[in-house]
């Protein structure tokens, strides 16, 4: 097949193309052809499992080498380092080499013991600067308990002789007796036989752990607490905790040890405190310097690891993108087979036709480069799969692609409706959305998308921007229409535009006084139509709604009747494209028979009744609602005439209309039987009955004739050319999926439903049209409310009460038409063109069915997993 | 200024637009898009105008009005002497 110009008009040609690739190379070739993202290859070892595949110990490295490049980014996100943006790297796209990758895995593995060692120490460093600090707070707290404890012995003491109740000292008073209680003020605990636990707890558990340690040392204990005022970071969760300093006295060593056993299972810290004044002082001294000494070692680990964290930022971006970039390239060579016996890797992969020569002077590139003698071989194979439908877009056209794409992937070479989408997915949407102002406001709001467009792409987007950015494209399109549109219904912000004079006068008649129940009624200028869009003296008229009703009903009706005239012509186009005749005699002539003949008739009524100027002859202008409903209820009989020989033409139209049902039901799948026995009567058979030959062994057996033998005129059929013919059972599911056995009861059900569903949807598809009017007559409304609401009302102030007002209103008024009418309206708008697009026109020819075209590509690779990158 | 003249004239206006388009469009792989988008382009627009201005060219109603003031009588008039 000669290699045609590719457009958008319908998908590329596409070639199976067979790869002998030397076993060498077939790292630099895999991705010199992952940066073309030209081919999608087929996997040629479905039966083996992923642990069985030739390069699945180079995926594992790789794999781990992507690990310690994950933790670097996570250290670095969690130190707040910036990491180099993807954009700032000259060579993102060059192939790394194999020992630049040996040389990656091996810098990352040391990267990452010592990144681990100086966050070990790092962690170990911090926490006992957490436990120095508390420390220093309980020395510095429990310093102030003793000395009040010390002064208040004496009252202790005293209170116990005169209240033999009190718990704490009882014991105390017991042992030490009385006489030894006078020696005062500088008596130490010790002597006393108590002991104390000093530490610190966090706040919260403070009333649980006082409660415990009353409840099982049964109150005989002295407790002091204090909270620290900073609050302490926990070096392993990096939180902030508020803690309370605690000094417990009790008496007894058991007693103590259960306290302590008590507050370590809270989870409290116990510090050495020693009891005698100088001695903490020194401790306190000795705290001090040793929290100094650590800070400066801490400050010193934390700036290597940030230099370090830094150098590898520089990089780390592109590293990434290697590391993925590289395992794609393994994982695309375990698709490939190998073949022992010639030492080479053998491929097979679909190719649009027109890269042909890129690809094969790519590999050429790659074998010189090697000092290969062997060259990459790149054989054209013949084959009846159906190869996978690719469009090639731009910016520009990739949002009316996605449109499509999202109903359906077409069949392969069928006709695209992303090309005329472009026009009439914004027109439509223009129908419902016309409004000078919220076009242009629409239009601007895309220009800025356009114009910025580097720069927001690089930025986080949120969900919503992230669409209506992937979409500026679509909605320029869609400002610019609705700028238009809004022209024509003469709305800018609900107000007239008054382009050109009126050929409406108004006459006022006798003792007419605004308000006082009269009407004026407008005079027409005579022999002159108003050139350009409606009449702006239509605006804030009383029977305005009467007339832009019936004017945007019968819009909707034309509009619809020509969108959907187009797309049924588009039908044709594919069936002459897949040399179909049976497509075009059994479904596209009798269905469009039938269609113009009852809403082109339709169509045709409506244009002629707005061309007869019925006041000039004198005649009533018939309602054309009555005039089609009478058409099938009564043909032949006309109550009001719209043109003489209405009757006889009206039967004529029926008539074709009813014959053309039979035809549509019948021809095809009758035709299809006898082409079918007459096949079989001359001894063909089916494809799927012959012996199937492998696409690896060399002998392209030839089995001239044997295409078409089952005589079904499928689409994919009639597309192959002669010669010869592989049948694959490589790969897939072989390669019988597309040739079933003729079935007549299957096609004729099949013929059943294609038939009622296109009559009924000839009606209710026209009448789905009819949503442009109700929208448009919304959106209409709701923008007169507004303006009535909020803008219309601050001019009724004046003086400096109006100047305010006028500020105010103006941004209540702009901010909801913004929200309201551009935002909101817009979506509905749009998803309703949608619908018309997917259901009312794309039923009329679209085929679907097709398999989308995934090639292994970098640039589709890094787009969907290097998010976090770019 | 306008009749029913404007329909025949508008016409070809737009087939010759058409024809420009057709011609001019920037050679290359996208030129079927080109073509495409202005061609339809034109013919919507021109479509939409057409069934407008076949609405308004014998008009069974004409506009009335009640709350008109006299000195509205040419459209929304210039203002004289009050801003508000």
């Amino acid at each position: 097949m000669a290699a045609s110009k590719d457009s958008l008009f319908r998908s590329v040609d596409m070639t199976l193309t067979q790869l002998y690739v030397a076993n060498e190379i077939g790292r630099e070739v895999v991705s010199a052809l992952g940066e073309l993202g030209a081919m999608q290859f087929r996997d040629l070892n479905p039966d083996t499992s992923a642990f069985q595949r030739t390069f699945t110990q180079e995926i594992r490295r790789l794999d781990n080498v992507e690990r310690q490049l994950n933790y670097f980014r996570t250290q670095i996100e969690k130190n707040g380092i910036g990491m180099r943006p993807i954009y700032e790297f000259s060579n993102t796209l060059a192939a790394p080499t194999a020992t630049e990758i040996d040389e990656l895995a091996d810098r990352s593995q040391s990267l990452e013991l010592r990144i681990q060692s100086l966050n070990d120490s790092y962690e170990t460093l911090k926490r006992r600067e957490t436990e120095l600090t508390e420390w220093r707070w309980v020395l510095r707290e429990a310093g102030g308990f003793f000395d009040r404890a010390r002064g208040q012995t004496e009252e202790i003491r005293q209170s116990i002789e005169e209240a033999d109740d009190a718990p704490l000292l009882r014991d105390v008073e017991q042992a030490n007796g009385s006489t030894e209680a006078g020696s005062g003020i500088q008596q130490s605990f010790s002597v006393m036989n108590i002991g104390f636990v000093a530490g610190v707890i966090p706040r919260e558990r403070m009333g649980a752990f006082e409660r415990i340690l009353w409840r099982t040392l049964r109150g005989n204990l002295y407790m002091n607490q204090s909270e620290i005022p900073d609050p302490i970071i926990d070096p392993e969760k990096n939180e902030e905790v508020h803690k309370n300093v605690f000094v417990i006295f009790a008496h007894g060593k058991e007693i103590i040890a259960k306290i302590r056993k008590i507050s370590e299972s809270l989870g409290a810290e116990i510090y050495d405190v020693d009891e005698n004044s100088e001695l903490r002082r020194d401790q306190i001294h000795e705290v001090n310097s040793r929290l100094q000494d650590l800070s400066n070692v801490l400050g010193n680990t934390k700036r290597t690891l940030d230099a370090e964290l830094t150098q590898i930022g520089r990089s780390l971006a592109a590293w990434l993108i290697v590391t993925k970039k590289e395992k794609s390239v393994y994982q695309t060579l375990n698709r490939f087979s190998y073949d022992p016996a010639r030492k080479t890797l053998v491929a097979e992969a679909w190719c649009p036709t027109n890269s042909l020569g890129l690809v094969k002077s790519t590999l050429q590139d790659v074998n010189d480069r090697a000092g290969l003698s062997v060259p990459t071989i790149v054989n054209q194979i013949k084959t009846s799969k159906t190869p996978p439908t690719y469009n090639r877009t731009n910016k520009f056209t990739l949002g009316f692609q996605t449109i499509i794409d999202a109903y359906g992937t077409a069949k392969y070479t069928e006709v695209n409706p992303g090309l005329p989408t472009i026009v009439t997915f914004p027109f439509l949407f223009a129908v419902m959305f016309g409004d000078f102002g919220h076009g242009a406001i629409m239009a601007l709001a895309a220009l800025a998308m356009i114009y910025w467009e580097k720069p927001l792409q690089r930025g986080k987007q949120d969900e919503l921007f992230g669409m209506a950015f992937y979409g500026r494209y679509i909605m320029l399109m869609m400002g610019v229409f609705s700028m238009y549109t809004g022209l024509i219904y003469c709305d800018a912000f609900s107000k007239e535009l008054s382009l050109f004079p009126s050929m409406w006068t108004w006459e006022f008649p006798d003792g007419y006084e605004p308000g006082n129940g009269m009407t004026v009624t407008a005079q027409r200028v005579e022999g002159y139509t108003y050139p350009f869009g409606m009449d702006w003296r239509w605006h804030d008229t009383e029977n305005d709604l009467l007339f832009s009703n019936s004017y945007k009903m019968k819009l909707s009706i034309i509009m619809g009747w020509a969108h959907m005239t187009y797309s049924l012509c588009l039908s044709y186009i594919n069936a002459r494209h897949f040399r179909s005749p049976i497509d075009i005699f059994g479904n596209f002539i009798p269905g469009m028979i039938f269609f113009q003949s009852i809403f082109g008739y339709l169509v045709f009524t409506i244009i002629y009744k707005w061309s007869i100027d019925w006041y000039a002859i004198g005649q009533q202008p018939p309602g054309l609602l009555n005039m089609l409903i009478y058409m099938f209820l009564q043909p032949g009989t006309v109550e009001e005439e719209l043109y003489p020989g209405q009757g006889p033409v009206q039967v004529v139209l029926v008539l074709l209309a009813v014959v053309q049902v039979p035809i549509l039901l019948f021809l095809k799948p009758f035709y299809l039987r006898w082409e079918h026995n007459k096949a079989r009567a001359q001894g063909y058979r089916g494809i799927g009955e012959t012996t199937t030959v492998s696409a690896l062994d060399q002998d392209d057996d030839d089995e001239e004739g044997g295409q078409q033998a089952n005589g079904r005129p499928s689409f994919a059929d009639s597309e192959m050319d002669g010669g010869a013919m592989i049948t694959q059972d490589i790969g897939g599911g072989g390669g019988g999926e597309e040739h079933e056995e003729f079935e007549f009861s299957e096609v004729m059900i099949h013929q059943v439903i294609h038939t009622i569903e296109f009559c009924l949807n000839c009606v209710s598809h026209t009448a789905s049209y009819l949503r442009l009017w109700a929208l448009s007559l919304a959106h209409q409304q709701l923008s007169i409310v507004l303006w009535t609401m909020t803008l219309g009302n601050a001019f009724g102030f004046t003086g400096a009460l109006g100047v305010a007002a006028v500020f105010v209103f103006f941004v209540v008024w702009f901010f909801l038409t913004v929200a309201v009418l551009v935002v909101m309206e817009g979506t509905s708008a749009m998803l309703h063109s949608l619908r018309l697009h997917w259901v009312e026109a794309m039923s009329k020819h679209f085929v679907g069915e097709g398999v989308a075209f995934e090639p292994f590509s970098f640039k589709v690779l890094l787009e969907e997993e290097g998010e976090g990158l770019m | 200024m306008a009749n029913g003249w404007s329909l025949l004239i508008s016409v070809l206006f737009i087939v010759v637009f058409c024809a420009v388009a057709w011609f001019a469009s920037p050679k290359g792989e996208n030129q079927t898009v080109w073509r495409s988008t202005l061609v339809l382009s034109a013919w919507a627009c021109w479509l939409m105008w057409a069934i407008t201005f076949l609405a308004q060219w014998h008009p069974l109603i004409s506009p009335q009005r009640a709350d008109l003031r006299p000195e509205y009588v040419n459209g929304p008039v210039k203002s004289q002497g009050a801003v508000f």
